[in-house]
């Protein structure tokens, strides 16, 4: 009787007084509908301790050691690879997950985890150009960014990865280029257009396309579907010269010692339904056919977040980098924000 | 006595050592380690990371920084010293001055940064008044270079500068000022030979308050500069993130961290020691 009552007492822990056991997942910010856990928990009495994140480094730095106490996160599709050379990754038992079926055809044999033994795919995303209408010509290519009629109300995202991707697909090469000619070439085109940019910004490049200050902006696909929601002026592009593309999954670390209940909670994530909703609350992009088949039309049939075969087909996606490519990059992203 | 005196310093002894000394050890270990394959730590122990500060890129980085944080102390200095002193003169109002310079901190750091966006860019608040009273044809370009920088960090710091040298100046004996006048001496030297010289404790005191967090500035640089350039705060929080090599990135605080202390002992002692 006096537990319960300290139990009420602190409705903030009272999580800590149900039974049941206890699913912990660490997942990025607004990538779930308000109602996805706490359903999930009415549905089989577990405990979910539920937290965000905002990168992946933020992510991998918790994980890294082996005994962070989570049992599920979701890496993007290029850290499949190091994480399982990490050995931080549990294998999927496709018995327990028959909702993998709902995925679309191209996610269920994707080129980082070809069965999904390790990683269920559950968002993706791209980077394009989100600009005003009132641009002429409008924006069609990377190339566009380097306009001098829009000096200084261009953004570019301030992120190596993106920053550089736009500037390697502009002259015709991977964004995942491991060649140090072709990174010196990045770099000089990153400099070049450096004096025309307003700043380098991520989420915040939204309020000011919206507001007019920015009139042309590389930007993520959702972000930007988010801004066009605001302000009808606005449109989005993917690059003639090709865009780079993620995949977010969702992974059981090696460390959890409730594997049932977390393959529970990811089939959970895969049912129609619940990945609909999760796609209504975020605005992002589903790996998920079945779900989207359930979405209201003017998101189902948005060109930004669902563009068609063929533009499809320029996206290229991220692919894990040796480390000295990644030492070679941070460098060439240092010297182009230093210049 | 000396029982009484330990168990007293106890709780902050226990305090620095595991949550100061500790983590600065833990800090110190990484730098002279090697970035793992994908981010992590590994063998073998190296100087590599110290070798590569000499890399004329950082030691660019390093000289803006400098310059940066010394612009804005110097900024602080001019700003806050007339300040400091009609604080000190306003009789019963000291307290509510006092108050008011405080005022800011009741904000987070964040959100006043963010305001100053609001503020300064193409559709806010300066450039609407300017170009709704007729007096600028098109939006001045006031947010994300190095002057809104300096802005944002004297901004942000300035408290720092005001709060020790009115402490200076209030500990003054200030018929010392009537004496000078007394003996002939005219406003500009009452300043500079007798205000000055006895508030220096305050000044040096305030300098080095403002000097070092503007040295290691990374949100003020990247909201309000717009990511555009690279400041060593910057510089250090790009190496534990994007770039995800901690080593390097330690290393390049622990520099940072000697050279302030250098700065700080080379200070003359007895002047600054006072107040620090």
């Amino acid at each position: 009787m006096k537990r319960r009552g300290f139990c009420v007492a602190l409705t903030g822990a009272a999580a800590g007084c149900r039974r049941g056991p206890r699913l912990n997942v660490f997942n990025w910010s607004s990538y779930v509908a308000p109602e996805t856990v706490p359903a999930f928990e009415k549905e089989t009495g577990a405990r979910v301790r539920y937290a965000v994140y905002e990168s992946n480094e933020e992510m991998l730095a918790k994980v890294m050691g082996g005994n962070s106490g989570w049992d599920i996160v979701f890496p993007s599709n290029y850290l499949i690879r190091p994480m399982l050379e990490q050995r931080l990754l549990a294998p999927l038992d496709h018995r327990l997950l028959s909702n993998l079926a709902n995925l679309e055809a191209r996610y269920r044999h994707p080129a980082w985890d070809p069965g999904l033994a390790w990683s269920a795919p559950y968002m993706w995303g791209a980077t394009g150009i989100a600009y005003n209408v009132s641009v002429t010509p409008e924006p069609r290519a990377w190339s566009d960014l380097w306009r001098a009629d829009l000096n200084g109300r261009i953004t570019m995202l301030d992120d190596p990865a993106e920053l550089l991707g736009a500037c390697l697909k502009k002259l015709g090469y991977s964004v995942n280029s491991l060649s140090r000619a072709e990174l010196a070439e990045a770099r000089r085109e990153a400099i070049v257009q450096k004096p025309l940019l307003r700043a380098y910004l991520n989420a915040e490049a939204r309020d000011q396309l919206v507001a007019g200050d920015v009139l042309a902006a590389q930007m993520w696909a959702t972000t930007a579907r988010q801004a066009i929601e605001e302000a009808p002026h606005l449109r989005f592009v993917y690059p003639a010269e090709g865009f780079s593309v993620y995949v977010d999954t969702a992974v059981i670390l090696r460390e959890s010692s409730r594997r049932d209940l977390a393959h529970r909670f990811l089939d959970y994530l895969l049912r129609p339904d619940v990945a609909a909703a999760v796609v209504r609350a975020s605005q992002t992009t589903t790996v998920n056919a079945a779900a989207r088949r359930l979405l209201p039309e003017n998101l189902r049939a948005d060109a930004a977040l669902y563009p068609s075969e063929e533009v499809l087909r320029r996206g290229e996606l991220f692919e894990p980098l040796p480390p000295e490519v990644q030492r070679l990059r941070d460098r060439v992203w240092t010297e182009i924000k230093s210049a | 006595m000396n029982r009484l005196r330990f168990w007293f310093l106890a709780p902050a002894r226990l305090w620095m050592a595991l949550l100061f000394a500790a983590p600065l050890a833990i800090v110190a270990a990484y730098s002279l380690l090697t970035r793992g394959a994908y981010g992590g730590l590994g063998a073998p122990w190296t100087l590599e990371n110290y070798r590569r500060l000499w890399d004329p890129l950082y030691a660019a980085i390093v000289g803006r920084s400098i310059l940066m944080a010394g612009a804005a102390t110097a900024i602080c200095l001019v700003l806050a010293f007339p300040l400091a002193l009609f604080m000190t003169r306003a009789g019963p109002r000291k307290n509510l001055y006092l108050q008011l310079v405080i005022l800011p901190f009741w904000t987070s750091f964040l959100v006043r940064t963010y305001a100053w966006q609001f503020l300064l860019r193409d559709t806010g608040l300066i450039n609407s008044l300017l170009q709704g009273f007729g007096l600028i044809d098109g939006p001045l370009p006031l947010l994300y270079n190095y002057g809104t920088v300096l802005l944002g960090l004297v901004y942000s710091y300035l408290p720092f500068m005001v709060l020790p040298i009115y402490a200076a100046l209030e500990r003054m004996d200030h018929t010392l000022v009537e004496a000078a006048a007394d003996l002939g001496a005219r406003p500009w030297a009452t300043l500079t030979r007798v205000l000055v010289p006895l508030s220096a404790p305050g000044l040096w005191a305030g300098s080095v308050l403002v000097f070092i967090p503007c040295l290691g500035a990374y949100l003020t640089p990247d909201l309000l500069g717009g990511g555009r350039t690279v400041l060593l705060g910057n510089l250090v929080q790009n190496q534990f993130t994007t770039a995800r090599d901690w080593p390097f990135g330690a290393a390049v605080s622990l520099a940072v961290m000697a050279a302030v202390i250098a700065l700080v002992v080379l200070l003359p002692r007895r002047r600054s020691g006072e107040l620090l």
